[in-house]
């Protein structure tokens, strides 16, 4: 089972930022369960959490960080978009720059990873803030810049992606779904 | 929420306002008018039938003009939010955009810059369902524009029926099946939030076989 959470304040930005996200698990043959950042999310039977973007002036859901602290001890994979990115590296204390980026910019692989297969790839970035450095619970897979774009939380499969894979980057999600 | 719609009065700009009408006060439409069809960032109305949609919907039109290029578009685009926020207190803007990230990145790069939230409810959809669900909803659209082999002036006039979806998922290969590479264009008729719908009296086709374009010589509003 998946568990796809969802960010978004508003139900209409769940078309453009969710639904993408479901319909690749849903092609890919997974069961999911989609629940959103205010409630509890039920770890249970669940294998793999996709934590999804929301719109770029959406921030409701930081008011709700405790309801993603369970993560932390949880033992399945979790893939981090975006929003998900911004909360993971909260939860593993990390401290997000002001670092707006709308539109599609190259990202540079700089360590090999499951999650890409290439050395450079073209992202659709959506974002306000970002990290410039990581704390020791991080490493850095991917930047854009002088932003991490992509990072894995160290002894986990914990991966955060700054922009959003769905847009064209469709492989990195069907690439984590199939760990 | 207060928020308005990008409109063309075409079937997305008409789709995303219907899904915006189920949870927010949907309070004008906002239409940009280019020079012409080639026009790198918007549809290219008819400017009449726009008004003409406007009304049925009951809702205020904001309208601007810009030539066909990037700078020009944004800048109108600038403008007219900018309106649609000093008039009528809009929070945000909603999008039909579908998969262009060169449109997406423009509109929310514009619509950060005036404080606007973006919201795009059709992002990443498949295309043929986006056309069956206009027509599940009841929406009357007709074809009026085409450019493109395989698409020929027969179709210009006619309605999308879920045979011409067939027909242009078959054609996938060549044509986007929603249009939105600009292949075709369409115009709404009448969907559920409009209190009358448009009646095309007289109408000519002008272009070749595989790049033509119907004019409305004459149209009225109807009861339904």
């Amino acid at each position: 089972m998946i568990t796809v959470v969802s960010t978004c304040k508003y139900k209409l930005s769940e078309e453009e930022f969710v639904r993408p996200i479901v319909e690749i698990v849903r092609v890919c043959g997974f069961d999911y369960k989609i629940v959103r950042y205010y409630e509890i999310i039920d770890l249970n039977d669940c294998s793999k959490v996709i934590i999804c973007g929301t719109a770029l002036r959406d921030f409701d859901y930081l008011n709700h960080i405790d309801n993603f602290e369970l993560l932390v001890d949880f033992e399945g994979d979790v893939l981090g978009i975006c929003a998900g990115y911004y909360i993971l590296a909260l939860l593993f204390s990390n401290e997000l720059v002001r670092m707006k980026k709308i539109g599609v910019y190259d990202v540079k692989i700089v360590k090999e990873n499951p999650l890409v297969e290439t050395k450079n790839i073209r992202g659709y970035f959506l974002h306000n803030y970002a990290l410039k450095d990581i704390n020791d619970n991080l490493e850095c897979l991917a930047v854009h810049d002088d932003e991490v774009s992509i990072f894995r939380v160290k002894r986990k499969n914990f991966y955060g992606i700054s922009f959003h894979p769905e847009v064209l980057n469709k492989e990195l999600i069907v690439n984590f779904l199939k760990f | 929420m207060k928020v308005c719609v990008l409109y063309s009065g075409g079937k997305d700009s008409n789709l995303a306002l219907f899904k915006a009408y189920r949870e927010f006060e949907v309070v004008c439409l906002v239409s940009l008018s280019p020079k012409s069809e080639e026009s790198v960032l918007f549809h290219y109305p008819n400017v009449e039938l726009v008004k003409l949609q406007a009304e049925s919907l009951k809702l205020p039109l904001i309208m601007k003009t810009c030539l066909d290029n990037e700078e020009s578009g944004l800048k109108a685009l600038y403008e007219a939010l900018k309106e649609a926020k000093e008039v009528y207190d809009v929070e945000g803007v909603i999008t039909g955009a579908i998969r262009s990230t060169y449109q997406a990145t423009r509109f929310q790069r514009v619509c950060d810059n005036l404080n606007l939230w973006c919201f795009n409810p059709l992002w990443l959809r498949d295309e043929v369902s986006i056309l069956n669900e206009v027509l599940d909803y009841g929406f009357e659209i007709v074809f009026t524009r085409i450019a493109g082999y395989p698409l020929n002036r027969a179709i210009l006039g006619k309605k999308l029926t879920r045979k011409t979806i067939k027909t242009l998922e078959n054609m996938r290969e060549f044509v986007n099946p929603a249009g939105e590479g600009g292949e075709y264009e369409t115009l709404v008729l009448d969907m559920p939030l409009f209190t009358k719908k448009l009646k095309i009296v007289d109408y000519e086709i002008v272009g070749g076989d595989y790049d033509a374009m119907l004019i409305v010589k004459s149209v009225e509003l109807v009861e339904k």
